[in-house]
């Protein structure tokens, strides 16, 4: 056999050899001085240097690892960017608002809330919400909670809280995107409606069912707003414990037009934070640019549960204080409110104005908001349990027009 | 080193967290060798365990100790690099700082003080060079070495002796009048 390289006599000196090989090497190691000589060399060396790096060991009260726990405090951690933030987010876009009013004064509510184990919680709840009516109110776009970049303080608290406290029992998963009625009906269980005047939806998106559920904690709840520094805001101690259960039914998204592909929807875990307020930006500019596409959402009633004790109009008007409302405002507007059946759209003030009008034969909101590009609209009523939002760009007679046409 | 059969989409929440248990006192040791401060170290491991969350793939096609171990040896090596630098500039200024407190017991001083040679050299050879020698010495097979630096398990030993020499030349060259070896 020829002489042995370094290579293979290090894996000699390690073990790292075996059957033939080893049998090979170990023989000629015994009759050969040259490799032997070379082997004791690589062998200080190995243990000099080995020697070293073991000063390197931690001490012993350093050795000590509990991973599971460990991984408790590595969830906790990052709860707010996984993928509960993204579930979150995606419900308090701006593009849901006009539809989704109720459940982002619930998930307002889910900021005011916390989580006990999930016990016999259907026995406990006796009080069913429904939706029969619309109701806005204007806020302050500037305040904390309002702004909803996804960097800032405020916002980062709040989703790590959702994400700590809310437990997700149905999650929407990924839209289906269809582009004929007849898969969007089957697939929601209802029927989409049309807007006569523009002919077919380009494409309709379903929105898979949701639920979440939180039990409120007013420590917890308090402590969050200490952190985001509105201890103005008072959490009633009859709230504590109460478990607030929502249920979202599918929803229909119909899309006339050049709408923009909404990336916002494609939920990534994976997105950092400079991913998503560039996310943000993009949607921004293709809500600027939209300025041909409308759509026409469909959302079944949401459901939501609380206890018969719950005096929910202090609950809202702690919500409402928190996105932007002052308290008096809050106060009164909560004192007008029936909470069983109110749903309760928040619209900046600076650039927003409201009207109740006729639609489809009943009585609707007409949201305006002015924009650098030109009016906007959204379109409010409530038919037969379904809350129907038209939203496009143009002014109030645009809207009616679009709206008389439906069939 | 495990490879994990699920989507590639995202993580299962259950098979994250058998990925982090199996590997997390691991990445915890070898940080703590590397950075010689706990609190650092645990940081960092959060970190490496945050850029695995953000490859999901790597439960379908990758291995992700292999990926863990060297995500988690660069980022420690990075920083060591980096305090390294600011050490000298500590030390250009005059203001050299000794981690060891000096009522300790002079070995303790002694073994602070070699430690932090070792970390000074590691810092200044080949990165992947003291990414091999920090991973061999908290333990990882030439397989598992392997994995982690995606070369053939055969030239692992060939690579050992490379790296092993020029940090022992390094550390001769800066530390020879200080002690033998």
């Amino acid at each position: 056999m020829t002489c042995i390289d370094d290579g293979n006599l290090r894996r000699h000196f390690d073990g790292e050899l075996a059957g033939a090989q080893l049998a090979e090497v170990t023989a000629h190691l015994a009759s050969c001085a040259d490799c032997l000589a070379r082997s004791e060399k690589l062998g200080t060396a190995r243990a000099q240097t080995e020697e070293l790096l073991a000063t390197l060991v931690p001490a012993a009260d350093n050795v000590v690892i509990n991973s599971a726990t460990a991984y408790a405090q590595f969830a906790d951690q990052f709860a707010a960017d996984r993928k509960p933030k993204n579930w979150i987010n995606r419900l308090l876009a701006p593009r849901w608002r006009p539809a989704w009013g109720l459940a982002v004064v619930a998930l307002m509510v889910a900021s005011l809330v916390s989580l006990n184990p999930v016990r016999s919680w259907a026995q406990r709840v006796l009080a069913m919400l429904r939706v029969q009516k619309i109701q806005v109110v204007t806020i302050d776009p500037n305040t904390l909670m309002s702004s909803s970049e996804p960097d800032s303080r405020p916002y980062k608290l709040f989703n790590q809280f959702v994400a700590d406290n809310v437990v997700v029992t149905m999650d929407p998963g990924k839209p289906d995107i269809v582009s004929n009625l007849a898969s969007a009906a089957q697939l929601t269980g209802y029927p989409i409606r049309v807007i006569g005047s523009l002919g077919t939806p380009r494409s309709v998106e379903v929105n898979g069912e949701t639920a979440f559920q939180m039990t409120i904690n007013r420590d917890r709840v308090t402590t969050l707003l200490d952190e985001i520094g509105r201890t103005d805001i008072h959490i009633p101690e009859s709230a504590n414990g109460a478990l607030i259960a929502v249920h979202i039914p599918k929803i229909a998204i119909s899309m006339y037009g050049d709408c923009p592909v909404r990336h916002g929807d494609v939920t990534s875990n994976s997105q950092s934070r400079a991913e998503a307020l560039a996310e943000r930006k993009a949607e921004r500019m293709a809500d600027a640019k939209d300025t041909n596409c409308t759509y026409l959402i469909q959302a079944p009633s949401p459901t939501v549960s609380v206890p018969p004790d719950l005096n929910m109009s202090e609950i809202a008007e702690a919500a409402l204080e928190l996105v932007g409302m002052n308290p008096a405002e809050a106060r009164s507007f909560c004192q007008t409110v029936d909470w069983f059946s109110t749903l309760v759209v928040p619209i900046p003030r600076n650039s927003s104005s409201y009207d109740t009008v006729t639609v489809d034969g009943v009585e609707g909101t007409l949201i305006t908001e002015t924009l650098p590009q030109g009016d906007r609209y959204s379109l409010l009523w409530i038919k037969n349990g379904v809350i129907h939002s038209l939203a496009g760009h143009g002014n109030a007679s645009d809207a009616l027009s679009l709206a008389a046409s439906l069939r | 080193m495990t490879v994990r059969k699920s989507s590639s989409e995202h993580w299962e929440e259950a098979e994250f967290r058998a990925v982090f248990l199996e590997h997390y006192s691991r990445v915890l040791g070898i940080l703590i060798r590397l950075l010689g401060d706990r609190s650092c170290a645990e940081e960092m491991a959060n970190d490496a365990f945050w850029r695995l969350y953000r490859q999901p793939a790597l439960q379908v096609d990758g291995n992700v100790g292999g990926w863990l171990y060297r995500t988690a040896t660069n980022l420690g090596i990075d920083a060591l690099r980096a305090s390294g630098r600011r050490r000298q500039y500590e030390e250009a200024a005059g203001g050299a700082r000794d981690q060891a407190k000096i009522s300790s017991p002079l070995e303790v001083l002694l073994r602070a003080e070699k430690c932090n040679r070792v970390r000074a050299v590691l810092s200044l050879i080949k990165p992947a060079q003291a990414q091999l020698l920090i991973l061999r010495s908290s333990g990882l097979s030439y397989k598992e070495l392997a994995d982690v630096l995606s070369v053939k398990m055969t030239s692992i030993g060939t690579l050992l002796n490379r790296a092993e020499e020029e940090f022992r030349n390094r550390y001769l060259a800066l530390h020879a009048n200080e002690e033998e070896l």
